[in-house]
């Protein structure tokens, strides 16, 4: 029961913290994982961080379009998807959660084949890379436009709770998000249905170039959940265990029918807000070195290190086989062919009208819809 | 059976379809105790509870957002939005979110929902209460929508809406909510979306139209009629899809054809169906089609009635196709 769970309290001046830099212990309460899920988590990460740096070279290859780097965010997706049920609760992702969606269970060809509009891609070559999406995850597909999914994630939420099963929803998003107002829209919505949502926003301190000085009067994000008669937290984002267990207190506040949860996670981004962005020009380089020293991958191995549970054959193994299966996954997305030109025309309605048959027939008499787009 | 009203028609399919479909939701604001703003949802919060018929903040992005969310976990929800003029702060959430989903996730989700709202003008209200914003919608591929005016096809298009695996966007002709009646058979039929009826027939012009402005379009019929004059009607119902077929048929017979839509007219559906009509059947025309619309300007409010396409505006355009 909540009450057994609730270690942390809303509001705090100091945001919550597990392990310190040094990944020494130093919450008030035991470590009650086992062993595997302490270092699934780690997993977890440096599969991401991999994946990451994969994803930005096939892009300076010219072998995809785009990339939005989440490298730094790894900590917060990671420990907010162990706390989740993939397959019960329903998430609703932004684009930068890859980390997210990959420690929630999606499978790396599906994420690879998006990437790439390649035939393989289950959402069939529709979107630009980043934007992940899986029925069978219950992953709402990402759509580009800032907050858009925070008021469909309130309505998956209240259809949970009409349901009364206990399932949740966590909609995830940057600081440029709260300033939207669909994003006010559906913290409202949420506080007056009690809707059982866990609102957990990264923020890495800019919404491409605008620092959070210049987004917000507010003093953090976590504030305004006040606003909306919802319990605010600020956590430590660059520490899994601290988003782990906050997101699981959140969870359990949201699964007994207590209502929303905002989670403000800090957190930073270490590449620039994509392949098209110059950081430069609005990033102090000693502010990234400063991030780049509390980069949560070595601070949670010195963790488990300290537990006994890794060591640098392990980190070997681990590495040789995430680059063994991002070889396979690429080899496949890429192997499969870009989605087919014919593709455009399908999945508008339940069925095409007769004008857009009408406009398929009329291409195909100069293209064949069977071949790559290109 | 009683005679019943449009809006009547609207609270009654309603609490038939939630009786018969556990699913349905009614949600919006006022929708609950107040029964809407123009009693479309009257009796549905007494029968169906709180949990069926919710009364939401007053944010159309919140309302058509949470559709969204309720219809992605198979509830099928039917969202208010008390005024079209209204639907702008929640558009994203159609454009971007309903109208894109299926498309965008590869058919992995689907939005099957109903945004209903009352379109229109001629009741005083002034362009904030009186837009017929339809081309915006009939512009967002993945959308259906539909415009029907009279109570029959609200209720057999409103069943097909709410049984249908799409977002529909439902526009309700609000200055025929109590002016037309009709006695309804006491059965099931429901009315495909997409296909258009004929209301009058006749051979020597053929005037299309929709939603309000089908009640001018039969006033100026009847008028033509008793100069000796017969009109084919035609009632489009729904926009997107649309019939084509039957309008092409119907012009292909007679060559003449006047096209009645009250929206402002650079870029209206009668635009559309004008620009078919020439593309595909401009050797069949024994004159140009001719449209009568609503002007490029915001709805007025003191002279609304001369921006409504009246019967005389009609009669005119009409005139014009036969001195051709």
């Amino acid at each position: 029961m909540i009450g057994n769970l609730r270690r942390f309290e809303p509001f705090g001046a100091a945001p919550v913290r597990v392990i310190d830099e040094s990944g020494r212990w130093v919450a008030p309460f035991a470590c009650d994982l086992e062993d595997d899920a302490l270092r699934a988590l780690y997993r977890d990460m440096l599969r991401s961080r991999r994946v990451d740096e994969r994803l930005s070279t096939l892009q300076r290859q010219g072998r995809l379009s785009f990339v939005a780097s989440a490298a730094g965010h790894e900590a917060v997706q990671v420990g907010a998807a162990h706390a989740l049920e993939a397959g019960r609760d329903w998430v609703f992702p932004y684009y930068r959660d890859l980390p997210l969606a990959l420690a929630l269970g999606w499978p790396l060809v599906e994420a690879v084949a998006q990437q790439m509009a390649s035939r393989l891609d289950p959402a069939r070559g529709r979107q630009m890379p980043a934007h992940a999406g899986s029925a069978a995850l219950h992953m709402f597909t990402v759509a580009s436009p800032i907050a858009s999914h925070v008021p469909p994630a309130v309505g998956s939420a209240i259809a949970q709770k009409l349901a009364g099963r206990g399932d949740v929803t966590l909609c995830s998003f940057g600081d440029g998000a709260t300033s939207e107002g669909d994003w006010h829209a559906a913290m409202n919505l949420a506080g007056a249905q009690g809707a059982p949502a866990v609102f957990l926003c990264q923020n890495n301190g800019y919404a491409i170039s605008v620092d959070f000085r210049h987004q917000s009067g507010s003093a953090d994000v976590a504030i305004k959940a006040h606003a909306y008669g919802m319990p605010g937290y600020k956590v430590d984002g660059m520490d899994p265990l601290a988003a782990y267990y906050l997101t699981r207190q959140a969870v359990q506040h949201a699964r007994e029918g207590l209502g929303p949860v905002l989670i403000e996670a800090l957190v930073y981004r270490y590449a620039a807000h994509s392949n098209a962005d110059d950081d430069s020009r609005y990033r102090p380089a000693d502010e990234v070195a400063a991030w780049r020293r509390r980069d949560p991958l070595p601070r949670y191995r010195r963790f488990l290190e300290g537990r006994g549970l890794w060591g640098d054959a392990a980190e070997a193994d681990l590495l040789a086989e995430i680059k063994a299966e991002l070889d396979r996954a690429v080899a496949a997305a890429e192997d499969a062919g870009r989605a087919p030109l014919g593709w455009m025309f399908d999945d508008v309605l339940s069925a095409p009208p007769l004008q857009l048959r009408r406009q398929r027939e009329a291409l195909a008499r100069t293209r064949d819809l069977e071949r790559d787009a290109h | 059976m009683a005679m019943q009203t449009i809006v009547q028609t609207v609270a009654r399919t309603l609490a038939e379809e939630m009786a018969r479909d556990e699913r349905v939701v009614v949600l919006g604001e006022d929708v609950g105790k107040r029964g809407g703003v123009f009693l479309a949802t009257d009796g549905l919060f007494d029968r169906f509870g709180p949990d069926r018929v919710i009364d939401t903040p007053l944010s159309e992005a919140a309302i058509i957002g949470a559709a969204i969310g309720m219809a992605v976990h198979g509830l099928r929800p039917v969202a208010e939005i008390q005024f079209a003029d209204y639907v702008f702060p929640g558009f994203d959430q159609l454009a971007s979110q309903a109208a894109k989903l299926r498309y965008r996730s590869g058919g992995a989700f689907t939005a099957p929902m109903v945004v209903r709202m009352p379109s229109g003008g001629g009741v005083g209200g002034g362009h904030h209460h009186s837009q017929s914003p339809e081309s915006h919608f009939v512009h967002t591929p993945g959308l259906q929508v539909v415009y029907p005016s009279t109570p029959r096809d609200v209720r057999g298009l409103l069943r097909s809406a709410i049984r249908g695996d799409d977002p529909v966007v439902f526009m309700e002709p609000k200055r025929l909510y109590r002016a037309v009646k009709e006695d309804l058979a006491d059965d099931d039929e429901t009315i495909p979306i997409g296909l258009a009826t004929l209301r009058r027939q006749g051979d020597d012009v053929v005037l299309i139209s929709y939603g309000a402005t089908m009640a001018e379009t039969l006033r100026a019929a009847d008028a033509l009629a008793g100069q000796g004059v017969s009109a084919d009607v035609i009632d489009l119902r729904s926009l997107m899809p649309w019939d084509e077929a039957l309008v092409l048929e119907r012009v292909a017979r007679v060559g003449r054809v006047v096209i009645v839509s009250e929206a402002p007219r650079t870029l209206s559906f009668a635009s559309e169906v004008a620009a078919t009509i020439a593309e595909e059947a401009l050797d069949l025309l024994e004159a140009p089609p001719v449209r009568v619309t609503g002007f490029d300007t915001p709805y007025p409010y003191a002279q609304d009635r001369a921006y409504l396409p009246g019967p005389d505006r009609i009669l005119h355009a009409v005139q014009r196709v036969l001195d051709h």
